[in-house]
């Protein structure tokens, strides 16, 4: 369940970069991994203070984000999704080698941002760690939620998505918007990867990615152009993640959890291609 | 296929089957630069697969790596000997079949919708294979990996490197040939028409849904038959051998080697493999990471600099250097194309071979009908119960100002969309129904209002991709270069080169249509709609861009079409002198709704059509 509010929150990310730009950002969960990485040193090398490492690793993930737009997407306004796809998969492969290249592979450890096992509830022990998790999910999504519909800028940010062209002619700064969704993308990426890693234990090179990939189903579950439709998504599929372990606990295949998200992308992709919220919204009128 | 050709590949088959066994016997090279030169054709042979998804179909997929391990493991656990030990041959045969399937299964859900989908449903495909799959005790025995034997073929075993090196040399230019043949037959044409525009490949009659699907399948298949090629390179592997960064190598490869270039794919592959073994014998492990930031910086460069890929880059380049060259021989006076003071006679095509047997309309009705057609868009009607028939012989125009719904009405007529409400019947069918490839494979062709071309095609590609439809030769044969497919091919080109004659726009052959002026691309346009010789020619607005006097020389070709070719027009018109000169019947829409018809010279005269054009609010 906590980790579904992460895959939510990585969604979230995944929705706000495809409905502010209309692209996918696969680079997006290990910008998330280099952030842990700045945490690691900063609390564990360096020896400050959780919410320092913290804070410095999502404004660096953040960063990161915005100047991928700025110097590999925004050059590409006129080109397609395709090559846009392409640009973050290099940008993906960039960081991996970056972070095979200068930290070893062995896997590190960040200390949880509260100590203790936590509370026990229906046989499960929930740390404090994982109830901050919920409570940053839900802050994070209502926070987004009344940017994007309250202020002028949010609106902007909905209408980019719409009609790039039309939103441009309204006087929206396309190019802020852009930077603001690929930036904050990648700071949720991060927040995420912070909340769980704890939780998860160690982590490694490509650690992020993996748990994007939970989230990019969790966005596709949702209907990839939905904010509430992402957290639902992320829920259902820790969920089923959960499910799927408890059932197949004694099967010694290994990844089974990575297998069933594969077949919950499928799935979706058969029976609900619009996201399972996407009966409950009238259908978009277009020619 | 040319028997020049056959001889060329049958020169390359000996020497890559003859030199590198004579050349390790002669001791040069050692096993370690034969091994490391397999990798490479087996790399090769894997991003040629990734390229006919990624470079001819515009499509991305992230799980290239873990097909080709797929069809590595497939041939593994059914050629090692402690498994099942069968034959090297049955083992390659196994891995593309397998490969292919598991394509296709993905793809079936992936590739009927527009845009990343596939790459999203690949990545998940990837990570649960290196994950799960990959690391399941029946097939690789938990961590412990899959040893792959070196084939066996009859009594000869393939123990020496070179020897086995001229087996997968063999074998990449098997894969080679059919990505030749494919490029070369309505398959490639049809997958880079998707990546051009899909809209647009569906208006010539494309299956989209299909074809995209066909280009993962192929994919696949080579994919496979590369992993099995790669895993009895490397002799061993695992989950790790085809693992998330081997994909991205992948991708690094294709769009490096230039999105749809052959030659570019194969020598970055190559390159992938040897430089690094080149740099590591000279300087020792001192260099090693480097590598894959570099290339991955690569990426990122040349994607955002070309979208395209390098290849178009390139042939762009080409292009300007030739535009330049025929408006250089031009310079003196402006060629008659230019000005278009005559807009050329149209191809006059017998109707090809291959089409289904047109049904003969019961005299009376019409050609093609529409009875009470609707469509709405949310809560806007934009087509209103309208009714609209086109008789044998004439041309019918049909007018009305900006947002009557003229476009609407067109489209449910040819099939681009499907009406809400009301029948259209085509020749006496009902294909209210039909897909917009049916009713063009009955004899119904079309114009749009933008222009309706593959922009980054040529003009010889665009009129051999009108054809599409009558295109009647299978996958296997167009592949395989034998059957029907070479003898049909020829007469597709034979009929575009006609078709281009008769323009008078041999000069432009092999011009990308986007490099054309807008009034020539109006004339290409209308020549592939004539080109397979419809029944009933639908035209949007064809004289849209062109200057005036060239919209008198459109009259004339009008004129043409119906007095001399016999064919049956239906022509949206903003030009009222044009329609006027050829409609012999006008229907006049307004806000969604049939405002008249009857005779054209009555019909404008009549108050609520001049009303209409006027923007006055008059009772109906």
């Amino acid at each position: 369940m906590a980790a579904g509010a992460i895959y939510g929150l990585f969604a979230i990310g995944v929705v706000l970069v495809y409905r502010g730009t209309g692209a996918i950002n696969f680079a997006q969960g290990e910008i998330g991994t280099l952030g842990l990485f700045l945490a690691w040193w900063s609390v564990t090398e360096q020896g400050l203070p959780w919410i320092v490492g913290a804070i410095l690793a999502i404004a660096f993930a953040a960063v990161v984000g915005a100047g991928f737009e700025r110097f590999a997407i925004r050059p590409m306004v006129n080109a397609n999704r395709v090559a846009i796809a392409v640009a973050t998969i290099g940008f993906l492969s960039l960081i991996l080698a970056f972070e095979a290249k200068f930290f070893s592979p062995s896997p590190r450890v960040l200390p949880p941002p509260i100590e203790g096992v936590g509370v026990e509830i229906a046989g499960y022990f929930v740390s404090p760690t994982m109830w901050l998790s919920f409570a940053v999910v839900v802050a994070v999504s209502l926070g987004l939620g009344v940017v994007l519909r309250k202020t002028d800028f949010g609106l902007g940010v909905l209408a980019a998505a719409q009609d790039p062209a039309g939103a441009r002619l309204m006087g929206v700064p396309f190019n802020r918007v852009s930077m603001f969704v690929w930036g904050t993308a990648a700071a949720i990426s991060a927040l995420g990867a912070l909340l769980i890693a704890p939780t998860l234990g160690a982590f490694a090179p490509g650690f992020v990615s993996l748990l994007f990939l939970k989230g990019l189903a969790a966005a596709v579950v949702g209907g990839l152009g939905s904010m509430s439709g992402a957290i639902v998504g992320g829920i259902a599929v820790g969920i089923i993640e959960v499910w799927v372990k408890d059932i197949f606990g004694g099967v010694t295949l290994p990844g089974v959890d990575v297998l069933v998200v594969f077949g919950v992308i499928l799935l979706v992709l058969i029976l609900r291609p619009g996201g399972l919220l996407a009966g409950l919204k009238v259908r978009e009128a277009g020619a | 296929m040319t028997d020049t050709r056959w001889k060329r590949y049958l020169i390359v088959l000996i020497a890559f089957a003859a030199i590198p066994p004579v050349l390790t016997r002669m001791g040069f090279l050692g096993d370690f630069w034969f091994e490391t030169l397999a990798k490479g054709v087996a790399l090769a042979a894997m991003g040629l697969a990734l390229n006919v998804v990624m470079g001819y179909a515009g499509q991305i997929s992230l799980g290239h790596a873990a097909l080709a391990g797929v069809g590595a493991f497939a041939s593994g656990v059914l050629t090692a000997p402690d498994r099942f030990g069968l034959p090297f041959f049955l083992g390659a045969l196994a891995a593309m079949t397998f490969a292919a399937g598991i394509a296709f299964l993905i793809g079936l859900p992936a590739l009927r919708l527009k845009g990343v989908y596939l790459a999203v449903a690949t990545m998940g495909f990837a990570f649960a294979m290196q994950e799960s799959l990959f690391r399941a005790p029946f097939i690789s025995r938990g961590s412990a990996g899959v040893e792959l034997p070196r084939p066996l073929i009859g009594t000869f075993e393939f123990l020496r490197a070179g020897d086995y090196f001229a087996l997968v040399l063999v074998l990449l230019l098997l894969v080679w040939v059919l990505d030749t043949n494919l490029t070369r037959s309505k398959l490639g044409r049809a997958f880079q028409a998707i990546r051009s525009d899909e809209t647009i490949a569906a208006s010539f009659g494309v299956d989209v849904t299909r074809y995209k699907l066909l280009a993962f399948t192929i994919s696949g298949a080579i994919a496979g038959l590369a992993g099995a090629m790669y895993g009895h390179t490397v002799q061993f592997i695992n989950a790790e051998t085809f693992d998330f960064d081997q994909t991205i190598i992948l991708v690094i490869i294709v769009v490096l080697g230039g999105l749809g270039s052959r030659v570019g794919v194969t020598s970055a592959a190559a390159f992938y493999v040897l430089f690094p073994a080149i740099l590591v014998k000279l300087f020792g492990n001192k260099l090693l990471g480097w590598d894959f930031i570099i290339g991955a910086a690569l990426l990122i460069y040349t994607i955002s600099k070309h979208p395209g890929g390098l290849a178009e880059a390139v042939r762009h380049a080409r292009e300007k250097k030739a535009a330049r060259a025929v408006r250089d021989a031009a310079a003196g006076g402006a060629t008659h194309d230019d000005t278009l003071a005559d807009v050329p006679a149209m191809p006059d095509m017998p109707r090809p071979a291959g089409l289904p047997e047109r049904t003969t309309e019961a005299t009376g009705t019409a050609l093609l009908s529409a009875r009470d057609v609707t469509v709405s868009f949310g809560g806007l009607r934009a087509v209103d119960d309208v009714s609209i028939d086109v008789h044998r012989g004439r041309i019918v125009g049909l007018i009305g100002p900006n947002g009557a719904g003229k476009t609407t009405m067109f489209n449910a007529m040819s099939g681009a969309l499907t009406p809400d409400g009301g029948r259209v019947s085509l020749l006496g069918r009902d294909v209210s129904n039909a897909p917009a490839h049916v009713r063009a494979a009955l004899g119904l062709g079309r114009s749009f209002q933008m222009i309706g071309l593959a922009r980054d095609l040529s003009v010889t590609e665009n009129l051999l991709l009108a054809q599409h439809m009558v295109a009647a030769y299978g996958t296997a044969s167009a592949l395989l270069g034998l059957g029907k497919a070479p003898r049909i091919e020829r007469e597709l080109r034979t009929r575009a080169r006609e078709a281009i004659a008769a323009l008078g726009f041999e000069r432009y052959a092999d011009t990308p249509v986007k490099n054309l002026s807008h009034g020539q691309q109006r004339i290409v346009e209308i020549a592939c709609v004539l080109v397979t010789a419809p029944e009933i020619v639908m035209l949007d607005e064809p004289s849209a861009g062109m200057a005036p006097a060239a919209v008198e020389a459109l009259a004339q070709r009008l004129h043409d079409m119906r007095d001399q070719l016999g064919r049956t027009l239906l022509v949206i018109e903003h030009n009222i002198p044009l329609v006027l000169d050829v409609c012999d019947e006008l229907y006049v829409m307004n806000s969604g709704q049939l405002l008249a018809h009857g005779d054209p010279d009555e019909v404008v005269k009549r108050d609520e059509v001049v009303g209409a054009y006027l923007g006055e609010m008059v009772p109906a």
